[in-house]
């Protein structure tokens, strides 16, 4: 009888072992071929964008022949003599840092308020601010600022690019404020700690992963905003996806220069982001794995 | 005495420094003689114009012309430059909010030009321009001025012109014995002879996007003798109408490349500028794209003809792209209408066409300045054609916008090769019922 089974089972064994390699195998190569094709996907229009920065109008317009071309810096050139766009580099930075960086000292001790005190009212509110569409505040904006005579000035941007970056960094807060174990505040609070001490002591370093998750893609939001931008920036006070558009005239398009702009543009965003990704990943799992 | 080394400095700094104010004066006297800014005034000497340009190549050339009135007059001014569609949309913040702080600003008086009018955000200059003798308004084509007229008002003055041509490969052309078409029949015959899908080359390639195609489409609507609007009422059921929008849409659909109603003017330009296309008709203001070599591989083989005859003969349109218009909010409008009355006189605008820009100025139409910024094949066919012509390229309406979405839709059915008729019908009583509430 076992001789029997044993005969019969260990061929099976064998056989299903193969099986299992066989599909391990098939698996992995699938599974390669589908990163490469979504990161080709991903890819493809960063490496246009690349080649195209080097390219002359006459390459860029030729489709048959994307990778052979003699390559010329004189979008780049453009870029950086024929408009101003170092200013415009340092004004989206400066409004892009300081919007975020407003937003955190407003938005932290709001969304940990939020948590702890249970004020979801205020929670409500603040999401509203981020339903209604923005362009719903640009014209009584723009009646404000320019009664205040601070149009002209990065002020308005600073402030307009709050609304989108405040809310979004209580929301994103709120969460992880009210995942913190309450114990570990109210250890600070009998060693003598103010509500505000053990926030800034305890609650505060403990979210670091989280206040940098939000506070990166707060600061890329802004980065990229082009409608608040474009009504409340003159000439001097231009940031950078408004001053893109220099390359778009009345009766032609200057592909290499868009390019080579739109190259300038996402260079330090994603320097920044390579930078602090560590700290995104850990703060998007610390919030799912608690949760 | 121990002081000596220090005075001898000084001097030697206040000898030098006189010595470079003694030829700073030498300047303005070279401005006074500039015969670009002969009848400038110097009456508003200090006072300082904010300016709104847009984009354009008549921006970058006034700009270099600017310094000199900026000495003649004693003024100063700061111009801001936007894409045309941000342009517009800046200048109706301000303006509705009352709070712009613009003097004066280019606009698109077929765009946006009734409706900036009719909300009173444009001061109207006929008092001014009735004034001026020297400056001449009798001088600017008569469609110019009446593009800018509007119930009685002057709301702008008119910069820059432009119209439509054909431009095609003389090559190609050449290679099968063809010349340039005169007549509609012609240019469909050609572009028939030309199609050669197996090479990729298509016999023509145009705009076929919904409301960018309006404009390209309307000289073709009104060669068949068509028009948008007769009578303050919808024209589009018109026989005219129905075989213009027919022959538009079977052009582009036997003749055309893929994917055409994806293309307005860059799309339809690169596929010329790679040899991929035996025609192309568009605007005139256009033509650096086709004939400048950075840009166009078949820069050299490059040719243009005017505008082929229809039933109705050749009524291709000749209309005034941009204006100058004067804020009525600003606190400067005789200031600001001196900055205009110099970017319009007929020296300014010939200068200004000799570097490409055509202008609205029959004089300068007539000189020889006036032809010589054009490509040497472009310069005969485009002063016949800036002689006549139809004054608009898109319904004149308040809601521009939304006209051009509604006459466009049958365009995109029409090259589809779809019920032209059913959709025609559909534009007919959309527009209707459009255009008795735009008023």
């Amino acid at each position: 009888m076992s001789s029997y089974t044993s005969s019969v089972s260990q061929p099976l064994l064998r056989s299903q072992l193969a099986q299992r390699r066989q599909r391990r195998l098939l698996w992995g190569t699938l599974r390669y071929a589908a990163i490469v094709v979504v990161l080709f996907i991903f890819l493809a229009p960063f490496l246009w964008m690349l080649l195209s920065s080097f390219k002359t109008q006459v390459d860029i317009t030729n489709a048959q022949n994307i990778f052979n071309f003699t390559p010329t810096l004189e979008n780049y050139q453009n870029v950086f003599q024929q408009y101003d766009f170092l200013r415009y580099l340092l004004n989206s930075f400066a409004v892009a840092a300081l919007s975020t960086l407003f937003s955190l000292i407003l938005g932290l001790p709001a969304a940990y308020a939020i948590a702890r005190y249970r004020m979801q009212w205020l929670g409500v509110v603040l999401l509203t601010a981020r339903i209604v569409p923005g362009i719903t505040f640009l014209i009584p904006w723009f009646i404000i600022f320019s009664r205040l005579r601070l149009t002209g000035t990065l002020t308005p941007l600073i402030l307009s690019h709050m609304l989108v970056g405040m809310p979004f960094i209580a929301w994103i807060m709120i969460s992880f404020y009210e995942e913190l174990p309450l114990e570990l505040e109210e250890a600070a609070k009998i060693d003598g700690a103010t509500p505000i001490g053990a926030f800034l002591r305890v609650a505060l370093p403990l979210s670091m992963p989280g206040v940098i998750t939000a506070g990166i893609v707060a600061f890329i939001f802004s980065w990229n905003n082009f409608m608040f931008s474009l009504v409340l920036a003159d000439d001097q006070t231009r940031t950078l996806p408004i001053a893109i558009f220099n390359f778009l005239t009345y009766a032609s398009v200057d592909w290499g220069g868009l390019m080579a702009a739109a190259v300038v543009i996402t260079l330090p965003v994603l320097i920044i982001t390579l930078f602090v990704q560590r700290y995104i990943i850990r703060g998007l799992t610390a919030g799912a794995t608690k949760g | 005495m121990k002081n000596a080394p220090f005075l001898k400095a000084i001097s030697l700094t206040l000898a030098i420094a006189f010595a470079f104010a003694a030829l700073l004066p030498a300047a303005p006297t070279t401005a006074q003689d500039n015969p670009l800014t002969a009848g400038v005034s110097d009456k508003f000497a200090g006072t300082e114009l904010r300016l709104i340009f847009a984009n354009h190549p008549w921006n970058n050339t006034i700009q270099r012309l600017i310094p000199a009135f900026e000495q003649a007059s004693g003024m100063s001014l700061r111009i801001e430059s936007y894409f045309e569609d941000q342009l517009s949309q800046k200048l109706q913040v301000g303006l509705t909010s009352g709070t712009s702080t613009a003097d004066a600003f280019m606009f698109r008086p077929l765009q946006e030009g009734r409706l900036f009018a009719k909300n009173g955000w444009l001061f109207d200059v006929k008092e001014f321009a009735a004034a001026d003798a020297d400056w001449n308004w009798n001088d600017f084509q008569e469609a110019a001025r009446g593009t800018v007229t509007f119930e009685d008002m002057i709301f702008g003055v008119p910069i820059v012109t432009e119209r439509q041509v054909l431009y095609y490969r003389k090559d190609l052309f050449a290679a099968k014995g063809l010349s340039a078409p005169t007549t509609l029949e012609e240019l469909e015959a050609a572009a028939a002879a030309l199609n050669d899908p197996a090479n990729g080359i298509a016999g023509i390639v145009m705009r076929g996007q919904r409301a960018a195609a309006v404009t390209q489409f309307s000289s073709f609507l009104y060669s068949f003798g068509g028009d948008w609007v007769k009578d303050g009422v919808s024209a589009l059921d018109s026989p005219e109408a129905r075989a213009a929008y027919e022959y538009y849409g079977r052009l582009l659909r036997e003749y055309g490349p893929q994917g055409t109603t994806n293309m307005s003017w860059p799309q339809a330009v690169a596929i010329l500028q790679q040899g991929k296309a035996a025609m192309w008709i568009d605007a005139d203001s256009l033509f650096l794209n086709a004939t400048d070599p950075t840009r166009s591989s078949v820069a050299a083989e490059i040719g243009f003809a005017p505008f082929p005859a229809g039933p109705a003969g050749s009524q291709p349109y000749n209309i005034t792209s941009w204006a100058l218009g004067i804020n009525e909010l600003s606190e400067n409008h005789e200031a600001a209408w001196e900055f205009v009355k110099w970017a319009t006189s007929a020296p300014v605008v010939a200068e200004l066409q000799k570097s490409g820009n055509p202008g609205p100025r029959i004089s300068v139409w007539e000189s020889a300045d006036g032809l010589a910024g054009f490509p040497e094949e472009y310069a005969e066919v485009a002063k016949l054609q800036s002689t006549r012509g139809v004054g608009y390229d898109r319904p004149r309406v308040i809601g521009v916008g939304r006209a051009r979405d509604i006459v466009g839709a049958p365009i995109v059915t029409a090259i589809e090769g779809g019920n032209l008729e059913a959709a025609l019908k559909e534009a007919h009583d959309q527009f209707n019922a459009f255009l008795k509430e735009d008023n």
